[in-house]
């Protein structure tokens, strides 16, 4: 881990989960407390007014004798019963109402029944405009909070006011938001230790991950992450990071395996090159060196050619093959090759017989299908012993063109039976390098066919190759006649 | 005939040059793109030979300029780049024609040869070719030694006419495979030689003087000697 905790991952994403969490959750509540806040005030402005229309119904229809101050006041006393008495923490009392009615006589008499001097009241009142039945705050000296207070006209007689500071549901209110931000900030935290501590357990796993890999060199290929039980992310990177290492290996193995075979292929016709020139050197024999150099140029060319296919069969099994696809006349080009191969076959008496289907057209690049089926050819000529009988047949099935050539030799030798295709693999006794039927295999998979071998247990081997045929017409490559006109 | 050649390999620079001087044509060897553009514009040439992998400038730029200087000698690339690409790059920007290495001297000979004739007025093209007492119509399609007809399937004859068409010049299977055949590979066996010897066979039968001759390392040539 880095010593500066600060610089996690774990630490950034503790930090902006819980900040997410923590706003998410306070502006949340201040909603609910506001829309509470909204009914306490909403109940308590109903009740005001519909009392207040009650009590200035009977103040006005009470008859104005002397009990009428009394009668009055007892009313407004038991109304205001009806709210509760609320209690602070030190026993105060929290919720008051006071009831004021301006006498109609004509000494402006005020009825006034609350909690303290009337004064105060009916100033605060008299600074205030109201609107008849809808409750405003005022603000009473000497009193805190503002009271709610409501006018009510009965029958056009004079304005009676009823008061209320709720302290009470106000006490609630805060009592609520008090506490939830204590318990607000305890989840906070906690929240925040949950997420770090657990985003820094998985975390150090994939710190492992990258204290292994870091540890890979090219070396020491053989190393593997430890691939924990489960499938979650971690686990599939792990996986993921053990088949790529294993992929590398394998690259790494073919790569050193091919490295070596192209040196030991190399090392025997440069001794042999540097054995004839140095014999030529020494030799006094008049014109015989020329032989001598003759042969040293041969063997330079088998080297040449080696260096040449060994990097094509690289670049084609890379899938980096240039290719110039174009409609190619499958039967004409195998034709052509055949004139070419078979004075050489009838050297070797061989019997060749072939049955290809014409007008079979492949989309591919007309050098590597030469090159390709030239291998073929030549693998019959370099392995089969004298008078054989080889079968050449192309017919098209399916979409896809099928050539086969069969032949009646030993078969494929026990050493490439399995990986036929793989670089440098050959037979004990082959004069090749290995690499003709690789190329054959790249080349056949870069235009999206394939090639298979069957060996008949000694009685002959069986090579078919399968290229899909061409779907819409291309410029036909003009397969040039061999004879000259 | 004057030839520029620009090649930076050493090694490889004598020894073309030389083999280029005893053909009989004169050289100017450069090993870099600013001398060779400077000689260029000093000397007439009749061709350039250009290897693409110079140290101060890509032989495709060096042909790019000597071509915008109006110069419109026709050039040979050499190249150790094998690709197709390459190959068809450096002709469409300017290369007459490709030669990758490693390479027969034949070969780049006969290359040069053809360039300059490609260059020069177009020759005439002859309809029978006479090596000694070998005849060959190229019209009929019909070849004779002495007064007796060559019994020649069509392949062989197409090879004796290159063979005649090169007399007293070396010429490589490789390019025997790229002028009869049309195709451009090395093959692994002996192919070609085959085809050789039967046409040997046929043309220096028994008693006549031997006019078809094997070069070993390099190739075959017809001559009269």
């Amino acid at each position: 881990m880095p010593d500066n905790s600060r610089t996690t991952a774990a630490w950034r994403i503790a930090l902006w989960t819980t900040l997410a969490f923590s706003v998410g959750t306070f502006v949340a509540f201040f909603i609910v407390y506001l829309l509470m806040a909204r009914e306490f005030r909403a109940r308590s402005d109903a009740w005001l007014t519909g009392e207040a229309q009650v009590l200035a119904q009977i103040a006005q229809h009470t008859p104005r004798d002397g009990l009428y101050d009394q009668i009055v006041k007892e009313v407004a006393e038991l109304a205001m019963q009806e709210v509760p008495d609320e209690r602070g923490s030190q026993g105060q009392r929290l919720n008051y109402v006071f009831f004021l009615r301006v006498n109609p006589s004509a000494n402006g008499d005020i009825l006034f029944v609350g909690p303290g001097s009337r004064d105060a009241f009916w100033r605060a009142i008299q600074q205030a405009h109201f609107v008849v039945g809808i409750p405003q705050s005022i603000r009473v000296e000497g009193w805190q909070p503002d009271f709610r207070v409501v006018v009510q006209v009965h029958e056009g007689g004079s304005p009676t006011y009823l008061g209320l500071s709720e302290r009470g549901a106000r006490h609630v209110l805060h009592t609520l938001m008090e506490r939830f931000l204590w318990g607000w900030t305890g989840t906070v935290f906690l929240g925040f230790l949950i997420s770090y501590l657990s985003t820094r357990r998985t975390l150090r796993r994939v710190e492992r991950i990258t204290e292994t890999v870091a540890r890979i060199g090219s070396e020491e290929l053989d190393e593997r992450l430890p691939e924990p039980a489960g499938s979650d992310e971690i686990s599939r990177l792990a996986k993921t990071f053990n088949h790529m290492l294993e992929r590398i290996q394998a690259s790494v193995k073919q790569l050193r395996s091919v490295t070596d075979a192209v040196a030991h292929d190399l090392k025997s016709p440069v001794t042999s090159i540097r054995g004839t020139l140095e014999s030529a050197l020494s030799a006094d024999n008049g014109d015989g060196w020329r032989d001598s150099v003759g042969q040293a140029i041969e063997g330079l060319d088998r080297v040449s050619s080696l260096l040449n296919t060994t990097l094509d069969v690289a670049e084609a099994k890379a899938g980096a093959l240039p290719m110039k696809r174009v409609a190619v006349d499958l039967p004409a080009v195998l034709t052509q090759l055949l004139q070419l191969y078979m004075p050489a076959m009838a050297d070797k008496h061989h019997e060749v017989r072939t049955h290809l289907e014409s007008g079979i057209v492949v989309e591919a690049d007309l050098g590597l299908i030469n090159r390709t089926l030239s291998n073929l050819l030549e693998n019959e000529l370099v392995h089969l012993p004298p008078g054989c009988r080889i079968e050449i047949r192309l017919r098209a099935r399916q979409g896809y063109t099928e050539l086969v050539i069969e032949d009646n030799g030993p078969g494929f030798p026990p050493e490439i039976v399995g990986r036929p295709f793989e670089r440098f693999v050959k037979g004990k006794h082959s004069p090749g390098h290995g690499l003709g039927l690789a190329f054959v295999e790249a080349v056949a998979q870069a235009h999206g066919g394939s090639v298979k071998i069957s060996d008949r247990n000694g009685r002959g081997a069986t090579v078919s190759l399968l290229l899909p045929v061409a779907e819409k017409v291309l410029p036909t490559s003009s397969v040039k006649s061999p004879i000259h006109s | 005939m004057r030839l520029l050649l620009v090649e930076d390999d050493l090694s490889i620079q004598r020894f073309v040059e030389r083999a280029l001087v005893e053909a009989g044509y004169r050289v100017d060897a450069t090993a870099d793109a600013k001398s060779a553009e400077a000689l260029a514009l000093e000397r007439v040439h009749d061709a350039f030979i250009v290897d693409l992998g110079l140290p101060d400038m890509d032989g495709l730029d060096l042909i790019a300029r000597c071509r915008a200087q109006g110069n419109a000698a026709p050039v040979l690339i050499l190249s150790a780049r094998r690709s197709v690409d390459e190959r068809v790059k450096g002709l469409e920007q300017g290369g007459d024609d490709y030669l990758t290495k490693p390479f027969a001297l034949a070969e780049l000979l006969a290359r040069i040869r053809n360039l300059l004739r490609r260059s020069s007025a177009s020759q005439k093209e002859p309809s029978r070719l006479e090596v000694a007492d070998l005849q060959v119509d190229l019209i009929g399609r019909e070849a004779k030694r002495g007064d007796r007809v060559l019994q020649l399937t069509p392949q062989e004859f197409s090879l004796l006419e290159y063979l005649c068409r090169n007399v007293g010049r070396v010429v490589t299977r490789t390019m025997i495979l790229d002028h009869v055949w049309h195709m451009h590979f090395d093959p692994a066996t002996n192919v070609v030689d085959v085809h050789i010897y039967r046409l040997r066979s046929k043309v220096d039968c028994d008693g006549c003087k031997p006019l078809i001759h094997t070069i070993r390392g390099v190739g075959y040539l017809l001559k009269y000697a």
